[in-house]
């Protein structure tokens, strides 16, 4: 493993984050008028519904500090620091003024939910591209190769909440195949048993289905770079080399055609957990894209924030893994780097 | 393996003739005491970057058939709008089927406004919001880049591409979601340019490292032909071997703006405006149009239209794709591949 | 000298293209004989490069060949190579017959380092590992590359010039008897090439080799090979040793790429001295292929193709006017001789 490298991607990573919390703090005092005036109202208004009496300056400005982690009667240097602080020191990310429980309690409830449907969507999407890819480009030009062309891009062209929409339709609603809704089923009961797994793969079916399409545009890529590889010296070198077939369609063509679909791979990560928010919605599945839409219509600033800094921390995570493990599989990366 | 193996044989054949013909052209065009005129030279570019493509793009059928529905979409967004009358409620009778009554063919929704005129009211602002969206994202694009590029190794290259690389890891819906939260805007022009800001990163290395491998060219060109700066060079090679990525990337980012805004404007997330393909998917879901067969066709006939505007958009793409591919090829086999080789 | 390895008769190599078939091979005759270097010089289009591949019955797809290749191993009965079984064609290659081409600069897979290439290697061709390995070393080391970098070296870590001799050491792991050489030296300086061509004179004399050696760089092959053999137009015009090619060339193509070489040492290429362009693999050519750019050329070049006449024992030649070439076409020491008199 290269230390430099490793350096290197790993400050590229905390970089991320770093901006990605100072966004928030900007975004707050974006807000028209100050971060106060504008949740003021949206807090009175939380407040009058549980009944409270009247609120002075230095009490709201209080609840405000409580709910984002911001302390608008300090100096804005200041209170950039305390948010800081309190994010990456006291792993707080403020709380809910809807649901009035710290965000981060609300959030990480959530987020194995989303992991769930949203690394089984990636995966399969990427493992089937490769695989469609590697058979269109053996076969190029062939009727099966310019069919699956066609198909995908017919389905490139379809946003894979569309997809959604109507598998629900066909598999849910016309044919009872799958839920088209929730987590798991409402009479089962949670705990380590076969009904409850099965129950919750069943409902995950869908959201995954419809979010793999994101992955599927790959294996046109895929197709590319194996016919590509194909053409390279090394394949007729190995070939010439009277090695089996076996071996040159793995370690020649495999390797090097999926190699360049690794960094695809990477940014298609962010990519997939975007969709969460439009997939959740829809299929009313119960992970932080869900949380984060219902925080959008409750006007829920402080949980948000919070969902996007964790959207954020999660993809950063995962693009850090596949950035160091790639490493391993491209011997090349220790030499080059950013300069491609 | 294809017979573009073989092709590629027959063109090593006669690659020697073709570098004579290159080196012509740059002696001929790049002159300092420039004996060709500008408007020689103006109608030389449009020819290589603009005429050739075409005529290339007329015999590609993915290209021909993009920009023919693309046309089609650009022609409703205009002239459509002044045609077709504009929807109120009741001014047909309301969930009326499709294909039944020539006023309405489209068939009506639960208001009694007209589909198809719903559909075609619509498509102006979608129209603004995808040229804002990709102008935004690939004026951004372009701008990095070549600053990035020309200013390969400095401040101002670290910084733009640490940027870069920060935008291309934030999951962009999120962002643009809390953008789109906290800012409201209810403008199209607007929309699109929110959508457009997490849109560019992609393009922006691509643009970089053309500006880089140019560059490298350049370099090796100028010093083989003195009296030529690399700035000449740059400035004669950059928008020819940008074109390709730009129209490209174009294409895919108009795509990526109308999946994302029918998406938002569809879950509510955008505010409501009254014409919108998403907020007819929105309106129709609400009125349980999956579940009513009667009221199918008021969700699949927004699905449809935006499935053909990506298609023709995708198609186009693609189209591009191989046709710039083959005017690169001819030109320089050996750099048409973004990728610099490690041992450098 | 006239004991065979290889016999190729009436081979003919096509492809099916857009604009109709080529046929970058016609009709070619030819001996390799058993422990000689044979030289096949053309210009780059000639198809020397398809008659190199498909010795190995290794021409591209969806190129085809037709006509028989005959290997004839020292000991056992011959191998009709056109005739192979995948399987057979797969043990054939690297065991018997080993090829070094142009693109050696990036024949390793990028992403293995060189020591798995041996590896892989001797595993599909049911060697002995370490018996190979240990080969792989003394190989390495006799094209004085240090064994131990090279092997634990990515193919990147390398230079060209190291490269291209890791892949002459690969190409003899297998004790292969006949190496085919399609412009080994093509991308490499002129040191470098000077060591390699060297390297293969020591290599041919302690491992009994036969060598084709295909180029364009003609005063290369002159100091290299036994015999010649010219290709021009996807045909052999002249064969010959190579002291009678440079002193008594028959064929007027022949004699204008030595008179165009003049101090034997610029490769044909870089000549351009050769009036007229490269004949089309598309076009079917009626009469003699070098009609068009030669100066002999009459009615009868133009309608007939000439055939292969002997004019010794070891020199063929394809011209009707062979007699008339050394007059027509003079090389550069005739010009003196004259100049002289």
């Amino acid at each position: 493993m290269n230390w430099n490298y490793f350096i290197k991607r790993f400050g590229q990573a905390v970089l991320t984050l770093a901006a990605t919390i100072t966004l928030s703090f900007v975004l707050y005092h974006a807000m028209p008028g100050s971060p106060a005036e504008s949740l003021k109202n949206v807090i009175l208004s939380q407040q009058a519904a549980s009944g409270s009496g009247t609120v002075d300056l230095e009490r709201l400005n209080r609840m405000v500090s409580m709910y984002t982690n911001i302390q608008p009667d300090e100096p804005l240097h200041v209170q950039y620091y305390q948010y800081i602080h309190q994010i990456v020191i006291e792993g707080s990310l403020g709380t809910s003024i809807y649901e009035n429980k710290p965000v981060t309690e609300l959030i990480f409830e959530r987020v194995p939910w989303s992991m769930f449907i949203s690394v089984y969507a990636l995966t399969i999407g990427y493992s089937l591209s490769i695989l469609i890819g590697s058979v269109m480009a053996y076969t190029e030009k062939s009727r099966f190769d310019s069919v699956s062309s066609s198909i995908i891009i017919g389905l490139n062209s379809v946003p894979y909440y569309i997809v959604g929409l109507l598998l629900i339709y066909v598999l849910a609603i016309q044919n009872e195949f799958f839920p088209y809704g929730g987590r798991v089923g409402s009479n089962v009961a949670a705990g380590f048993n076969v009904t409850f797994m099965q129950s919750i793969i069943w409902h995950a079916v869908l959201p995954v289905v419809s979010m793999s399409m994101l992955g599927l545009g790959g294996a046109l890529t895929m197709r590319g770079n194996a016919v590509r590889v194909l053409g390279e010296d090394y394949l007729r070198v190995a070939t010439l080399r009277g090695l089996r077939r076996s071996r040159i369609a793995t370690q020649y063509v495999g390797r090097n055609a999926i190699l360049p679909m690794y960094t695809q791979f990477m940014i298609g990560i962010a990519g997939v957990f975007s969709s969460a928010v439009i997939v959740e919605q829809i299929f009313t599945y119960p992970g932080v894209g869900l949380l984060m839409y219902n925080a959008i219509q409750t006007q829920d600033y402080p949980l948000l924030m919070g969902s996007l800094i964790i959207f954020t921390t999660v993809t950063v995570i995962g693009i850090f893994i596949a950035d160091v493990t790639y490493g391993f599989v491209d011997p090349r990366i220790s030499a080059g780097g950013s300069d491609e | 393996m294809d017979s573009s193996i073989h092709e590629s044989l027959l063109e090593v054949a006669m690659s020697s003739r073709d570098d004579a013909v290159d080196l012509e052209e740059l002696f001929e065009s790049s002159d300092e005491y420039d004996p060709v005129p500008r408007a020689e030279r103006l109608r030389r570019w449009l020819d290589l970057s603009v005429l050739a493509p075409a005529r290339v793009a007329i015999n590609d059928w993915r290209a021909l058939i993009g920009t023919i529905i693309l046309g089609c979409y650009l022609v409703v967004g205009t002239v459509g709008v002044v045609v077709v009358e504009r929807p109120y409620s009741d001014v047909a009778p309301r969930n009326a089927p499709p294909f039944q009554n020539l006023e309405y063919i489209l068939g009506t929704d639960t208001v009694g406004q007209p589909i198809g005129a719903l559909l075609v009211h619509a498509t102006p602002a979608m129209l603004k919001m995808i040229f804002a969206g990709a102008m935004v994202s690939v004026g951004l694009a372009a701008l990095v880049g070549l600053l990035s590029g020309f200013m390969r190794d400095t401040l101002v290259d670290t910084v733009l591409m640490s940027i870069t690389d920060v935008i291309i890891t934030i999951p962009g819906l999120p962002l643009v979601i809390v953008l789109l939260a906290i800012f409201e805007p209810e403008n199209p022009y607007m929309v699109g340019v929110l959508l457009g800001l997490d849109n560019w990163p992609g393009l922006a290395r691509t643009v970089r490292s053309q500006v880089l491998s140019i560059r490298e060219e350049a370099y090796v060109e100028a010093s083989k032909i003195m009296g030529l700066s690399t700035l000449t060079i740059l400035r004669r090679d950059l928008l020819g071997q940008l074109m390709p990525y730009i129209t490209i990337n174009s294409a895919l980012s108009s795509r990526r703006i109308i999946f994302e805004s029918v998406g938002l404007y569809f879950i509510g997330v955008l505010p409501f405006t009254t014409f919108n393909w998403g907020v007819m998917m929105n309106m129709a879901y609400q009125n349980h149009a999956l579940t009513r067969p009667d009221r199918l066709h008021y969700l699949l006939f927004p699905m449809a239209t935006i499935f053909l505007m990506s298609f023709g958009l995708v198609l186009f793409s693609q189209g591009m794709d191989s046709v710039f591919n083959v005017r690169l090829q001819a030109r320089h086999a050996s750099t048409t591949d973004g990728e610099v080789t490690s041992d450098e | 000298m006239s004991d065979p390895i290889f016999e190729v008769r009436n081979l003919d190599v096509s492809f099916a293209g857009s604009r109709g078939t080529s046929r970058v091979v016609r009709d070619v005759d030819l001996d390799v004989y058993r422990e000689e270097t044979l030289g096949i010089v053309g210009e780059s289009g000639s198809g020397k490069s398809m008659l190199a591949s498909a010795l190995l019955n290794a021409v591209v797809e969806p190129g085809t060949t037709t006509g028989s290749v005959t290997y004839r191993p020292p000991d056992g009965p011959a191998v009709s190579v056109l005739e192979l079984s995948e399987q057979e064609l797969r043990r054939f290659r690297w065991e018997e017959i080993a090829m070094v081409f142009q693109g050696a600069m990036s024949s390793f897979n990028p992403v293995m380092r060189i020591r798995r290439h041996f590896r892989e290697t001797l595993q599909d061709h049911n060697r002995n590992i370490e018996a190979g390995l240990e080969r792989a070393e003394s190989l390495l080391e006799s094209v004085y590359l240090d064994p131990d970098r090279v092997l634990d070296a990515y193919p990147h870590e390398l230079s060209g010039g190291m490269k291209q001799r890791a892949l002459i050491a690969l190409s003899l792991l297998l004790e292969p008897q006949v190496i085919v050489m399609d412009e080994p030296t093509a991308a490499l300086d002129l040191l470098m090439q000077r060591s390699i061509v060297s390297l293969l004179e020591e290599l041919q004399a302690t491992h009994d080799l036969t060598i084709v050696f295909i180029t364009h760089d003609l005063p290369l092959l002159t100091k290299l090979a036994d015999r010649l053999t010219v290709m021009y137009a996807f045909q052999l015009i002249e064969t010959a040793t190579v002291d009678t090619i440079l002193y008594d060339a028959a064929h007027p193509y022949t004699r204008a790429l030595l008179s165009a070489t003049p101090d034997l040492d610029v490769a044909v290429d870089e000549m351009h001295a050769i009036d007229g362009t490269k004949p089309d693999p598309v076009e079917a050519i009626a009469g003699c292929s070098y009609h068009p750019r030669c100066p002999l050329a009459d009615e009868q070049c133009v309608r007939t193709e000439p055939p292969s006449t002997n004019h010794s024992e070891h020199h063929t030649a394809s011209c009707f006017h062979h007699e008339r070439a050394p007059a027509a076409v003079p090389i550069r020491g005739d010009d003196l001789e004259e100049a002289d008199r």
